[in-house]
């Protein structure tokens, strides 16, 4: 599911155009995932002003084929099992109850969305002197919104996001496919779609009565009793909280959408070898199923931030609010 | 020679060469480092690619010589094995590549131009390219 060839959607040109306009609900037409999994995602799956002709050739070459597959890095898909309630109303609205088994994904608009950035980052790099703009840093490349180049970035970007949301929407299609091959149907028509919600993305927002642009980079959307994730890291567990009303002027309505890394990719592999890491994963009963021992060392739980600690302080900021704790049964990595 | 520096979130590397054009290709074995597979046994290359990329200045041309081989690696499954010929000339860089059809993993993205650096120094030149992982 990570790679080249591996179980991708194959999209024709007009299909792929559909995705980036439409999100989940071009896949829905064509009988991937429900209605209702679309409808349980962040802008109900597709990001207003979204336009393809802004996405390139080679950004489009690199997604025709990687729709449904997670990607490399630190993209996973997690099994887990709710061990903990903390607000039983609210688990209750999100259908959540102790027991239950939930699948968690975290992947991105892949290549696409990151040919969309690279394109990006080279065109408003050739128009700083024309805007007058000094960074400290050249990868902060920029434009005004209302600049030419702000626009069209804008318009490739909620494509991308469409895309992505599409990704995940067609990567839960194909756990309820699992599921039904081995649990049977009735069990793969009980599962549903919690939330699904963009995690690099700008969006033009009203916080404090201001419209404001607000970049999430490795963070997700908080509003008001909204589902949020944090997951801690493979050995760990994950939360699903709601976010909170003061959110909205403390961060933007805004929280992190991950425990965050602690250690280098080098040194988590200098600490432990990937099939060591599987062993002891295996031994306290989470498995594994990842093609790269190195890949698989780079995520070592230990590379992470303690994530209970990570959720409390959330928490405590007034950015979110616990709902129910996920332990791990089982990873696939990419 | 290259080296992978510590950094959290991204991988960054470090070349020192006694040329530019040293840069490039010892930036091609450390995408090389990334891009071959764990498992598959060495083959024979027996693709060849041809590259041709122009960017605004000489740091903007590594960094897009890497995010190249990551696009290639993703959109042709192209493994590289090594540099056949390489030619710098102003801002564009000109390449014939050796390599294999595989599975890279995909784990760069891109090159980005974050800290991104090809300056003298030395008996020759440094450069630091951080990759989005």
């Amino acid at each position: 599911v990570g790679r080249r060839g591996g179980g991708g959607i194959s999209l024709r040109p007009d299909e792929l155009e559909a995705v980036l306009r439409e999100g989940p609900r071009a896949l829905v037409d064509r009988g991937i995932g429900t209605p209702d999994d679309a409808e349980r995602t962040e802008s109900r799956g597709r990001v207003e002003d979204a336009d393809p002709e802004h996405v390139s050739d080679r950004a489009r070459q690199r997604g025709a084929d990687q729709l449904g597959t997670m990607g490399s890095g630190n993209h996973f898909l997690e099994l887990g099992c709710v061990t903990r309630i903390f607000d039983g109303e609210r688990a209750r609205s999100l259908g959540l109850a102790e027991g239950q088994v939930t699948a968690l994904i975290h992947s991105g608009s892949r290549g696409l969305g990151h040919q969309v950035c690279t394109d990006f980052v080279r065109a408003m790099d050739a128009a700083l002197v024309h805007h007058r703009i000094k960074l400290p840093d050249r990868q902060l490349s920029c434009a005004p919104l209302g600049s030419p180049e702000g626009r069209a970035y804008v318009g490739a970007m909620a494509a991308a996001a469409n895309f992505a949301f599409a990704n995940r929407h067609a990567i839960a299609a194909g756990v309820r496919r699992a599921t039904a091959e081995v649990l049977g149907d009735e069990v793969a028509r009980g599962t549903r779609q919690i939330y699904d919600v963009a995690h690099n993305i700008a969006k033009l927002e009203v916080h404090g009565g201001r419209e404001v642009c607000v970049h999430r980079k490795g963070a997700t959307r908080a509003f008001p009793e909204q589902p949020v994730f944090i997951p801690g890291s493979m050995g760990t567990g994950s939360y699903v909280l709601v976010g909170r009303p003061e959110a909205s002027e403390r961060s933007f309505g805004t929280v992190c959408h991950g425990a965050g890394r602690q250690l280098s990719r080098t040194a988590a592999r200098k600490r432990i070898a990937g099939a060591e890491l599987r062993r002891e994963l295996e031994g306290r009963g989470i498995t594994v199923r990842c093609p790269s021992n190195r890949g698989l060392a780079e995520e070592a739980p230990f590379a992470y931030k303690e994530i209970d600690h990570v959720v409390e302080v959330v928490e405590r900021a007034g950015l979110a609010s616990r709902v129910a704790l996920l332990r791990p049964l089982g990873v696939i990595k990419g | 020679m290259y080296r992978w520096v510590e950094h959290t979130g991204e991988l960054e590397v470090e070349i020192e060469a006694e040329n530019e054009t040293e840069v490039f290709e010892q930036g091609f074995e450390a995408m090389r480092d990334l891009l071959r597979s764990e498992e598959a046994a060495p083959s024979a290359a027996g693709e060849r690619m041809r590259v041709s990329l122009t960017a605004r200045d000489r740091p903007a041309l590594l960094a897009d010589w890497l995010s190249e081989l990551a696009f290639l690696a993703e959109s042709a499954g192209f493994v590289p094995e090594r540099v056949a010929a390489i030619e710098l000339d102003e801002n564009r860089l000109t390449a014939e590549l050796l390599g294999v059809r595989g599975d890279p993993p995909h784990l760069v993205k891109a090159a980005t131009y974050h800290r991104l650096a090809l300056e003298p120094g030395g008996s020759g030149w440094r450069a630091t390219v951080v990759l989005d992982v």
